[in-house]
């Protein structure tokens, strides 16, 4: 039997401390969240890959632009529906504190391969008969540092593509965008090639692809498109590398190099330093129970029940810090996101991240009371009779 | 009269496990922070190390980094020929072109990277001098399919051993060499220019750089500042930059290497700062905590010393101050464990991307003399934010009753 009065009366015996640790356990529940979030939010782009969905870019890297001539030779590979292309533009708004991403598109083509990005019909008519016309996120447009509205002109400063008279680029805001899928970022401006480059004519040298959505049919096989379209270009001008959609978000994952190695580390961290502190509470408010544990025990409980006992708060406290952890977490997620804004955008906390943080919860709440429930239990009525705090 | 300090560091020590427990926690929250600094200066000072005032870094105007410049050939050529602050060598003027490019390679792990290319003139191994070094085997000769390796990359990426050879687009490159440098050359793929260029397609280099007669003031504003900044920040007036900026001919954006430098890893810093501050704020909490549930817990079982210290005449500021302190040590101690935990981190390699530059940067973790004193500057603060309700508290008490009290 388990006095589960005790158990209250126990924990509240000295309130400040049961606070100061449900605290802890609350900041280090959300940081594990948090954390966590980070790296999910990073391979986000790679489970929500459509796989019907393929992209091609130059082997050599991500700075290589491909001929536009290529877009005619994929199309007419075998099991290819549709084609379309991106090119990064890497500019900013005002100064680089405004720096986010925008890419030069097929308006129509991208509509149709990317169901995932939703416009009104009345916005996205509107953007595909502005020349100059473009499209923005609506995270984007929400967010303090840039508040696109409708209608607005905005001038948008590209280091990589200056216009000839180095001027800023305007850019008309006809739609603004929802997006469907996290692999479908809500942070960025699209706006229209042929404005792209008939602006950059002057230069004398017309832009080239970054990369090639390629959508393939319902009953293609991929991996005899991806080949095809590699061998296209084996010999040059430049050659390809072709991939799923779900294997390219899985190459620029593995970009980040130890990053999300680092993040593991700070878990750990996080994790160990909140462990020790809950033992300390614990062999603390053990230490103050050890003349009452002689005497329950002296009355006939056993051994068992007064283990119990000391397991039962460590795991109280946890769950309630924990809880309040998750709660933290949850509710704090939108600031979170904008605080991050464009720098890393699409701060999501998965149910799998709070179903883990909860484990953990659970689980530090039975193993801080491990060590102070076994000697407890183990302890003979004398000796914790004897026993002076 | 102060209450002597041997009474509180043989009051720590009663009480192992807690003590123990209590300088962990506040060790690792100590150890995470200093373990991003650490970070931070790794690649800070691998970055700007090696950056030199005395070159000038050339690039098309409104770039910031020289992945956004580019120049034709013809115009780089013209460029160099117009400027007459150039020193003069043996050669002709010290002025190279450079082509930069990431290139995707694969890890010797596994996964995808983005390696900086540079393809170079032979007047820059004239300009850097000693900076760059052959370590093993030779140096490429120009126009060949030939290239050199940092030394950093070696056994990061796969296939880049002497002997080996990196395919770059459709041509085979043969590694010859491999070269250190202090700074960032050190993790770079070295080759020619006009073959790197002809390879991938490119019509010319992203910048030039050049020595510059001795006593030549560039006058570049901060490219830093000027990154962040609305409106363009001019650069000294009639110097060498203000005449580049605005020359008819081929304008150009001209500074320093080391102010180059300095500014290309302003964004990782900037993040990597955060997430520290953050961090640094977060679990400061939690050990707050963890000190001040410690030092109650001290408090209550030492509330009878109290009350006969009281008795014994010591004022409640002495008594304040004395459980103050031993807060403090306390988180001293906690402050020299986080270091000791951060230390074994000096000097491991890692490998991350920066975001300014897209590209790989292998650097080591660096437990700088700056870092130390931050992590322990920053455990006293916990110690002390910790100790002050418990210390407080110890100096409200009653004589008669600390002493009832059991």
């Amino acid at each position: 039997m388990l006095p589960f009065k005790l158990v209250r009366k126990n924990l509240l015996r000295r309130p400040l401390r049961a606070t100061l640790t449900v605290l802890s356990l609350t900041v280090a529940i959300f940081l594990i969240c948090f954390l966590r979030t980070l790296i999910t939010t990073l391979t986000a782009g790679v489970e929500h890959a459509d796989s019907r969905r393929l992209a091609a870019m130059s082997s050599t890297g991500l700075f290589v632009e491909l001929p536009l001539s290529y877009q005619q030779k994929i199309d007419a590979v075998e099991g290819v529906e549709r084609t379309t292309k991106f090119q990064w533009f890497g500019g900013y708004y005002r100064s680089m504190k405004g720096f986010f991403a925008q890419f030069a598109i097929d308006g129509e083509a991208m509509f149709a391969m990317y169901p995932e990005c939703e416009v009104s019909p009345e916005q996205q008519a509107s953007f595909l008969h502005t020349r100059n016309g473009c499209i923005v996120g609506d995270a984007l447009a929400a967010d303090s540092k840039f508040d696109f509205k409708l209608g607005q002109t905005i001038q948008i400063n590209s280091p990589l593509h200056p216009t000839p008279g180095n001027q800023a680029w305007d850019f008309v805001v006809c739609g603004i965008y929802h997006s469907k899928s996290p692999n479908f970022d809500n942070r960025t401006l699209f706006f229209h090639w042929e404005y792209f480059e008939e602006t950059l004519k002057g230069e004398g040298h017309p832009p080239g692809v970054g990369v090639y959505a390629i959508r393939v049919k319902p009953d293609a096989d991929i991996p005899a498109v991806i080949a095809n379209v590699k061998g296209l270009f084996e010999n040059g001008p430049q050659r390809v590398d072709c991939n799923t959609e779900a294997e390219f978000q899985r190459q620029f994952v593995t970009m980040f190099g130890n990053l999300p190695l680092f993040v593991g580390w700070i878990g750990t961290g996080v994790l160990i330093a909140i462990f020790l502190a809950c033992v300390n509470t614990m062999i603390m408010s053990m230490r103050e129970q050890l003349s009452e544990i002689g005497i329950l025990k002296s009355l006939g409980f056993t051994d068992r029940s007064m283990f119990g006992l000391l397991i039962a708060q460590s795991f109280t406290l946890c769950c309630v810090g924990g809880a309040l952890g998750l709660l933290l977490a949850w509710s704090t997620q939108r600031g979170v996101e904008n605080l991050l804004g464009t720098s890393f955008p699409g701060y999501r906390i998965l149910p799998a991240t709070f179903a883990l943080a909860a484990v953990i919860a659970m689980l530090l709440g039975l193993f801080t009371g491990l060590a102070p429930a076994w000697r407890v239990a183990k302890l003979r009525c004398v000796e914790a009779l004897r026993s002076v705090d | 009269m102060l209450v002597p300090i041997t009474y509180n560091l043989r009051s720590l020590f009663v009480r192992k496990t807690s003590l123990l427990l209590t300088v962990f926690g506040i060790g690792a929250t100590v150890a995470i922070v200093s373990g991003i600094l650490a970070l931070q200066q790794g690649f800070k000072t691998m970055f700007v190390a090696g950056g030199r005032d005395d070159v000038a870094v050339f690039l098309r105007p409104g770039a910031n980094s020289e992945g956004d410049s580019q120049f034709s050939r013809d115009r780089g050529l013209q460029l160099i020929k117009n400027v007459p602050e150039i020193a003069v060598g043996e050669h002709g003027p010290e002025a190279s072109m450079e082509a930069y490019l990431a290139v995707l390679l694969e890890r010797s792990g596994g996964g995808l990277t983005n390696i900086p290319l540079r393809g170079v003139q032979p007047a820059t191994f004239e300009i850097r001098g000693d900076e760059v070094k052959i370590v093993e085997g030779r140096n490429f000769k120009p126009g060949t399919d030939e290239v050199i390796i940092g030394k950093r990359l070696v056994d990061r990426i796969q296939g880049c051993r002497i002997g080996d050879s990196v395919r770059l687009n459709t041509t085979p490159f043969v590694v010859v060499g491999v070269f250190d440098h202090v700074g960032s050359f050190g993790g770079e793929i070295w080759g020619d220019l006009d073959r790197f260029c002809t390879t991938m397609g490119r019509y010319g280099p992203n910048r030039v750089i050049a020595r510059l007669k001795p006593g030549t003031v560039i006058g570049a504003a901060d490219p830093t500042k000027a990154m962040f900044s609305e409106t363009p920040i001019p650069p000294v007036p009639g110097s060498m930059a203000d005449r580049l900026r605005d020359d008819p001919v081929i304008p150009a954006k001209v500074m320093s290497e080391a102010q180059y430098l300095s500014a290309q890893t302003v964004f990782l810093t900037i993040a990597l700062i955060s997430l520290g501050a953050m961090l640094g704020v977060v679990m400061g909490l939690a050990a707050i905590f963890t000190a001040t549930n410690t030092m109650l817990s001290a408090l209550a079982a030492r509330s009878r010393e109290i009350g006969i210290l009281l008795a014994m005449g010591y004022r409640p500021i002495p008594i304040f101050l004395s459980f103050l302190f031993e807060a403090v040590v306390l988180g001293l101690i906690g402050g020299v464990v986080g270091c000791l935990l951060a230390l074994p981190f000096n000097g491991i390699r890692a490998g991350t991307m920066n975001f300014q530059t897209f590209t790989e940067m292998a650097f080591a973790f660096r437990v700088t003399p700056f870092v130390l004193i931050v992590a322990v500057t920053f455990s006293l603060v916990l110690g002390l934010l910790g100790g002050a309700w418990p210390a407080w508290r110890a100096a409200r008490m009653r004589p008669t009753q600390a002493m009832r009290r059991v």
